[in-house]
Formats: C-alpha cells, sequence, structure tokens
C-alpha cells in the first residue's frame, strides 16, 4: 500500500470517528431542562470538578475550582450560603435571576467556559466567575523590534482583544465570533474595520472556517492552513503576527485579521508575498533606514536561496565563472574533500538545520552549548578534518543567517526548505538547473492566491504604486492610499497637508 | 503512478545522479597561459602551462607541450600526460611568436573563437623570440611566470603602454572596415619579461612593428585615454647649443580629433588633431616653467616634436600598409557608403596625405617655482 493510501485510509477514519461522536451525544439534549442529576452525570470522573452541597438552602454548586476566580466566587456565591443566613441567600438567588439557565447544554457549556452552577431547587443559574491562570504580556520571542512597542498577545483571547481594541478605539472595529472544533470548541475572532474593509474578504473567510469541522483547533497557524487556497503550498499564504501594532495596521488598511482562542498569534489576510519581507520597525526607523532594511532582506532572500546552490553548481559544471585569485584557494580547499560538492553541500546543509531545530527545541541555556559546539564542528573540525572546504562553510553561513533575516519565522522556514531543492537541481544540471528551480518558484508564486486575491500582488497584477510600500518603505507623507490587495472601498488612508 | 512516489522518484534521480560527474573543480586542469610557436613541417608547437594548487604536493603549475598540425591535434597529444581533465574556460592569455605570427595566425585564433568556453577578455600578446620558452622560463622574482605575464599586460594596458588587446578588440579591429587588428609583443629581458612595442596586422599576419618609444604617441594618435608617460629629449629641433634639454611628463587627458578632406584630382587628406594635457614631471633645461611666456615656448617645442614624430609614424604605417590607427574609418564615414565599397582602402591608403597636429598643454609643472 502506498503512502497516500495510507494517509486516505487514516482520513476516513477520523472523520468516522467524528461522525460516531455526534451519534453518541442525545439528540434531545439541547431541549432537556438542566438538572443536578444530569449534570453530575456529564461530568462523571471528571475528578477536577468541584461539587458543593448545602442542604440547609436546598442549594448544589457545580464549578471547576481551577478556572475560577476565588474572590468573586467567595463574595458572589459562597458568602451568602456559608452565613447560614435565608435572607441573603434569596437576595443571592435574586441576583442570579439573569443568569438563570433553560437548557442542560448551555448549562454544562457554561461550566466549561468557567462558570460556577447554582443549582436551586427546579432551578439552575450560571455565574460566570471565569479567570483562569493566566500569562503575562510579554513580549514577542519571535518578532522582536528595537524601536517602537514591545508587547505581544498572549494566550488568552480576551487579553488579545482588549490590546487591540486599546489601539484602535473606532466603534467601526467589529469582532466576529465563530466557533471551530467539535470537541475543543475554540472560539475564532474576525476582526475588521467597517467601512474600509472589502466585505467580500470578511464573507469568504467567515465561510472558509465555518466549513471546517475538525476535532481540535489549536493555533492560528493551524486554522489557516485549513483556510489555505492552496493546501499543497509550501508558501504561507496568510500573514501572521504576535505584534498588536502589525495587527492593527493591517486592519486600517483595509484587512481582515483573526485571532484563535489560546493561540498568541494572530492572522490577517489577504496576505501577498511580500507582506513576509516587512516588519513593524520598517515604520518606526526613519523611511531611508527602512527602505535600506526592507531591500536588505530581499537580497538576503537571494542570498539564501542561491548561495549554496551557486557554490554547487560553480565547482561541479563552471569553473569558468569563478575569479582568478579565487580559483586557486577553492582548488586547493577543495582537492582534500572527497565528495562531490553536491554532497558536501547537502552535508553541511543538514548540519545546520539540525544545529537550529536542536536549537530551536532546547532551553535556552543548552541552547548556547549547542551553538558553541556547533560554531566549532561546523566552523573549523569540518575544515580541517577535510570534510567540506572552507569557501562552502562561508556559503552555508550566509545562506543560514539571511534566511533568519526574514521576518516571518514561516516564511524563513519554507524558504530554507526550498533551498535543498535548487541544491539538487544546481548539482544536476548547474546553472540550468538553477535557472529552472528559480522559474519553477516564480510561476508557483504567480499561481498561488490568498482568499482569492494574488499572492504575488502588487506586482502581479502590476501596481506600481504600490511598490513604494512593498520594495521600499517611502516617506509617509507618498503612503497616501491603502493597499490595492485590499481592494477597500475607502481608499485614501493619509490626508496629511504637506 | 501516484503523486508521492512520482516525486520521490525525481528526489531519488536528483541526488543519485550528480554522483555520475567527474567535472569536479579540483580534478579540472585549467589551462591558464598557452603558447604557440611555429615548428617545422607547417606544424605548430603549443605550450600550455596549468596552475596548480595542491597542498599534498610542491608544485605550483604543470607544463605541457606538444607539435602538432593544429592546435588542437597538439593539445589531444598533451592532455594524455596529465591526470587533469584539461579545459580552456580559465585561459587568459594566448602567446604567439612573432615568427608564427609572420605566417599567419587564422588557424590559431579561429581555434580559440570556436571554443565558446574561451572568454573574448583573453589577452593575445606576440612574444620576440620563442613564445614555449618564455612561458616555460621561471622568473625568479616574479610571481609563476603565467600569472606573471598577465598581469605585466594588464598593467601595461592600463598605464597605456600598450593599447588593450583582447580577443574581442583583435576580433573587433580584424572585423571592422578601416581599421587594422594590432597585439602587443613581449620580450625577455635577462630575468624579466618587458614589452617590446606594438605588433601591427593585416588581416591575421603580422607585418611590423612599432618600437617601445612611439607607443604613447601611437596611443594617442588612435584616440582617447587618460594616463600614460613620456619622456623627449627636446635638443633635436633646437640648435644644438650644448646645453641639454630634457622633459617627462605623464599625459592626463588626450582626445583626438580626424578631419577628413577630399581634393577633386588629388590625395584624400587627412588631419589628425590630438590635444593632450599633461603634468610636468621632470624638466631639465634652461626656461623657468613658471614663466607663461618660457612655459608656451616649452608646450610648442613639445607639440613640434611629437607632430614631427606622428608624422614618420603614420609613414611608416603606410609603407607596412597597416592601417592601425583606424583612419579609414573615418574616411568612411566621410563618404557615402557607395563611394567607400567603390574605393580599395588598401590600394589608397599608402597613397593618402595624413597630417599630424598634436598640441600639448602643461596642466601643471609641480610645486617648483
Amino acid at each position: 500500500m502506498t503512502f497516500s493510501q495510507v494517509l486516505r485510509t487514516m482520513m476516513i477514519k477520523d472523520s468516522g470517528k467524528n461522525s460516531g461522536q455526534e451519534e453518541q451525544l442525545p439528540p434531545e439534549q439541547d431541549i432537556r431542562p438542566p438538572t443536578l442529576a444530569h449534570t453530575l452525570e456529564e461530568f462523571q470522573d471528571c475528578s477536577d470538578i468541584t461539587h458543593l452541597t448545602f442542604p440547609n438552602h436546598q442549594t448544589d454548586l457545580i464549578y471547576f475550582d481551577q478556572m475560577t476566580d476565588k474572590d468573586k466566587l467567595s463574595r458572589h456565591i459562597l458568602k451568602p450560603l456559608l452565613s447560614g443566613n435565608d435572607e441573603e441567600v434569596a437576595k443571592m438567588l435574586q441576583h442570579l435571576q439573569p443568569f438563570r439557565m433553560t437548557s442542560s447544554k448551555s448549562l454544562i457549556l457554561e461550566i466549561l467556559s468557567g462558570g460556577v452552577a447554582v443549582f436551586n431547587g427546579q432551578d439552575a443559574y450560571a455565574f460566570n466567575v471565569y479567570s483562569p491562570e493566566n500569562r503575562a504580556i510579554s513580549q514577542s520571542e519571535t518578532e522582536t523590534v528595537i524601536t517602537g512597542p514591545h508587547d505581544a498577545f498572549t494566550e488568552q483571547v480576551s487579553t488579545s482583544l482588549a490590546m487591540i481594541r486599546s489601539r484602535l478605539k473606532s466603534s467601526h472595529l467589529k469582532v466576529l465570533r465563530l466557533s471551530v472544533g467539535e470537541i475543543t470548541k475554540t472560539d475564532v475572532y474576525l476582526l475588521y474595520v467597517k467601512d474600509i474593509v472589502n466585505m467580500r474578504f470578511v464573507e469568504e473567510a467567515k465561510k472558509r472556517i465555518s466549513e471546517i469541522e475538525v476535532d481540535a483547533m489549536l493555533d492560528t497557524n493551524m486554522l489557516i492552513q485549513y483556510m489555505d487556497d492552496s493546501k499543497y503550498s509550501i508558501f504561507p499564504q496568510f500573514l501572521t503576527s504576535e505584534r498588536p501594532d502589525a495587527i492593527v495596521s493591517k486592519l486600517v488598511s483595509g484587512r481582515v485579521a483573526g485571532i484563535v482562542d489560546g493561540s498568541p498569534s494572530a492572522f490577517t489576510l489577504p496576505t501577498s508575498f511580500f507582506e513576509f519581507f516587512s516588519s513593524s520597525d520598517d515604520y518606526y526607523q526613519r523611511w531611508i533606514l527602512g527602505s535600506a532594511i526592507r531591500l536588505l532582506r530581499f537580497i538576503a532572500f537571494v542570498i539564501t536561496i542561491s548561495f549554496t546552490a551557486m557554490y554547487v553548481s560553480v565547482t561541479t559544471f563552471h569553473y569558468e565563472m569563478i575569479p582568478e585569485n579565487l580559483l586557486l584557494t577553492l582548488t586547493e580547499s577543495r582537492s582534500r574533500v572527497p565528495f562531490p560538492p553536491l554532497y558536501e553541500a547537502l552535508l553541511m546543509e543538514i548540519t545546520i538545520e539540525l544545529l537550529r531545530e536542536a536549537g530551536a527545541r532546547l532551553p535556552t541555556k543548552i541552547g548556547q552549548t549547542i551553538g558553541i559546539v556547533g560554531g566549532i564542528v561546523i566552523g573549523q573540525a569540518a575544515v580541517q578534518a577535510g570534510l567540506t572546504s572552507n569557501i562552502l562553510i562561508i556559503a552555508v553561513a550566509s545562506s543560514a543567517i539571511a534566511s533568519f533575516v526574514i521576518p516571518s519565522y514561516v516564511m524563513s522556514a519554507s524558504i530554507r526548505l526550498i533551498r535543498f531543492g535548487l541544491i539538487l537541481l544546481a548539482g544536476f544540471l548547474g546553472n540550468l538547473g538553477l535557472v529552472f528551480g528559480i522559474a519553477a518558484i516564480v510561476i508557483h508564486l504567480s499561481g498561488l492566491t490568498s482568499m482569492g486575491s494574488s499572492y504575488l500582488n502588487p506586482v502581479a497584477p502590476f501596481e506600481p504604486k504600490d511598490w513604494k510600500d512593498i520594495f521600499i518603505r517611502a516617506p509617509f507623507k507618498s503612503l497616501r492610499e491603502r493597499p490595492t490587495q485590499s481592494d477597500s472601498p475607502n481608499k485614501v488612508r493619509n490626508k496629511t497637508k504637506e | 503512478m501516484n503523486k508521492i512516489m512520482r516525486i520521490l522518484l525525481v528526489v531519488t534521480i536528483l541526488i543519485m545522479l550528480p554522483g555520475c560527474d567527474y567535472r569536479i573543480l579540483e580534478r579540472i586542469g585549467f589551462t591558464y597561459a598557452a603558447s604557440y610557436d611555429a615548428a617545422p613541417e607547417n606544424q605548430v608547437e603549443i605550450g600550455i602551462s596549468i596552475p596548480r594548487a595542491d597542498p599534498t604536493i610542491d608544485l605550483v603549475r604543470e607544463l605541457h607541450s606538444a607539435v602538432g598540425k593544429s592546435s588542437k591535434d597538439a593539445r589531444v597529444k598533451f592532455a594524455n600526460e596529465t591526470d587533469l581533465l584539461l579545459v580552456n574556460g580559465q585561459i587568459r592569455v594566448l602567446l604567439y611568436s612573432e615568427a608564427l605570427a609572420r605566417k599567419d595566425l587564422s588557424n590559431e585564433i579561429n581555434s580559440i573563437l570556436r571554443d565558446t568556453s574561451i572568454s573574448p577578455l583573453v589577452k593575445i600578446s606576440l612574444v620576440n623570440g620563442n613564445a614555449k620558452d618564455m612561458l616555460f622560463k621561471d622568473y625568479k622574482q616574479h610571481l609563476s611566470t603565467d600569472k606573471y605575464i598577465n598581469r605585466l599586460l594588464e598593467k601595461a594596458s592600463t598605464n597605456n603602454r600598450i593599447p588593450k588587446t583582447t580577443l574581442y578588440e583583435f576580433e573587433r579591429d580584424y572585423y571592422d572596415d578601416g581599421i587594422d587588428p594590432i597585439a602587443p609583443i613581449l620580450k625577455e629581458q635577462a630575468e624579466d619579461i618587458t614589452v617590446d612595442g606594438i605588433g601591427l596586422f593585416r588581416g591575421y599576419k603580422y607585418i611590423g612593428k612599432i618600437y617601445n618609444k612611439d607607443v604613447l604617441l601611437f596611443s594617442i594618435l588612435r584616440g582617447k585615454f587618460k594616463k600614460g608617460d613620456m619622456g623627449l629629449d627636446l635638443d633635436s629641433v633646437r640648435d644644438n647649443d650644448g646645453s641639454h634639454e630634457y622633459i617627462m611628463f605623464t599625459s592626463v587627458v588626450s582626445n583626438r580629433a580626424v578631419h577628413v578632406k577630399h581634393n577633386a584630382n588629388g590625395p584624400i587628406h587627412v588631419t589628425i588633431a590630438a590635444n593632450f594635457k599633461g603634468s610636468i614631471h621632470e624638466y631639465i633645461g634652461d626656461l623657468k616653467l613658471s614663466k607663461d611666456a618660457d612655459r608656451h615656448q616649452v608646450e610648442k617645442k613639445v607639440s613640434e616634436i611629437l607632430s614631427e614624430r606622428g608624422n614618420r609614424l603614420v609613414k611608416q604605417l603606410q609603407q607596412y600598409n597597416v592601417d592601425s590607427l583606424g583612419i579609414g574609418m573615418h574616411v568612411r564615414n566621410s563618404m557615402s557608403y557607395e563611394a567607400w565599397k567603390a574605393l580599395n582602402w588598401s590600394e589608397e591608403y599608402p597613397r593618402i596625405k595624413v597630417d599630424c597636429q598634436i598640441h600639448f598643454k602643461a596642466k601643471d609643472y609641480g610645486k617648483i617655482r
């Protein structure tokens, strides 16, 4: 059986499981009135649930202790009950009237999302005292900037939304709540600025998210893969960011943003390939610096995909291209290497990737050790042992460094993988192979779309007036219109008089 | 076949196939310089120099030579003598002996042109003497000989000791209507190599040579250039009163204009007007350069001497019947295409009247007053 067949049968099994679960849920649960007995039965074997009974008041409490705000719970619910004063209990129940539950299912949902269920006789109430342990707002690890705001989204969506709201004080900022995940019931929020966004994108995003039928949705980066136009492409088709300022800037440029509860990153759409090469820093620096850095990133892109491949093709096929003075040093260091340049290059590239992966998964302190060991092993010993030539070390190292210049980690990972394809092609056909590879990448990129809009926007379709905010970061006074890609009904964004 | 299998197959092929190739850098012997000499029975002797950079052996370059009917014939012979795969893509210098060039270089140059891996920037040079001996000899105080020659030619052409002659320029002049190609001539001089002059070609045939002392003048007459040194004895035009007058200057800027005048029933009259400015480095004589009048006198003297020498040089070229200065191009531009076609330039050239007018201007004369 081939791999794809295995994959297919697994997928079929998965969907079978899903439908099975749906059948297990009693259909009448929706309309069933909430009862203590049924609720307890539902949470049977959940040892983390707390069930308190106050026989004096015929009252029962059910809640998850670790998800609730102790202070709120004791002030509003526990204190009146513990006081033993009937009057106070009656008062409390009076206060709870707006939270009265009519169906068992919604009551259970409330308990699951951090509420306390109060059963009093036939009545059931759910009072939200949700307050989970939460990570403090901290700096983004993946998207650091030197100037500009340093805060990043946290895993809790309410904090993230607050960070956006506090930056974008407008009633036109609309937030849609959708739910994804049959079991996890994850909240997904779609954000847009009314009158600036093109509703076409909002509708399309809503449609794609609601079409997802899956057990669990754990992260934004997972969600956007379900929403991709081309699911087999190596390139990310949505920009993700942990930075509230970046997301706000996308929102006001007419794009749609989305956040998944439990994920510290948000995504925006529609996205173009070139967006992955810009960082918030570009806008906080003087424009010339911003432009220079942006151009540097495009150079880094070229270096990272072609440097090692170029080494392979030149040493294997095109000795004519090597400058006279380099030729002898190159031959000298190559002459001790027992492998053809292709295997030599693959060996080094894989070692670098191993180091990077090991460094990424390990705690910072051990990560440093890995860096030192790797630096010595790759930098010196490999050359001295005659495993590689030192020119290759330079090529591999500079293309690895260049790959980290690209601000988006997802994009930089994609590009690093493409590099291997180009190295193989270069080892097989030399510069011709390299050109074939690059042509294939360009053809593929041109064919990609993000939410139905071209991925290579504004290069194709050709929108030269957008280039000043793509290849360079022009002074603000010349950035007067929102990007064409967002197709905003309200084009002008900067009316400052010169 | 399904998609994943196909991708796996492609990747496997890409990984496996490069193993077949052995054109890898360290197994290639790139010819750096080649020499061509005339051999008996109309054969040529080819010598090549291949730099080696193997840290395990104490060898700077590998030398091979063979005699054959053609350059490729000889190549096959010495290709058997080396463990390296011989290639031509890094060739920098081609040396032809004067003896071979006097016969004809068309076969040799054509075989170079036919090889697409050879850069058009390869330098072409003639050798006064045996080219192979010059290339194979080690000059103690210099780099390995092939590099030494290459850099020597490069330096000489940037300093305008010789005009730039790469294969590209040689071929351009060969095919262009109204100009003949040239090439520098090198000579072995004890433990050094030196530029001996400029070789004048008619087609691929070496005809004559311009000696060292006239080389700068030749460059001035040939077109504009930026840098060059020249020393002149000014005594020749002066009444010999015993005092020695000598001037040495660096030409900074030079340009020339060629004026063509057609006379109804006389030869074509060509005027080459060249202006050049120079910094005077040395002046030995009685005149004070800081005085305007004196300086103008020196300038005039230099102009006169150079103009006269220029005229002599052009005469010499006319005698050889080689239009290395490209006068023909200017004549061609001054007439209609039909008229040029009707004109047999190589017959006409020795008969035309050429007048060189060289104007020297001292740009500065240093800090001395």
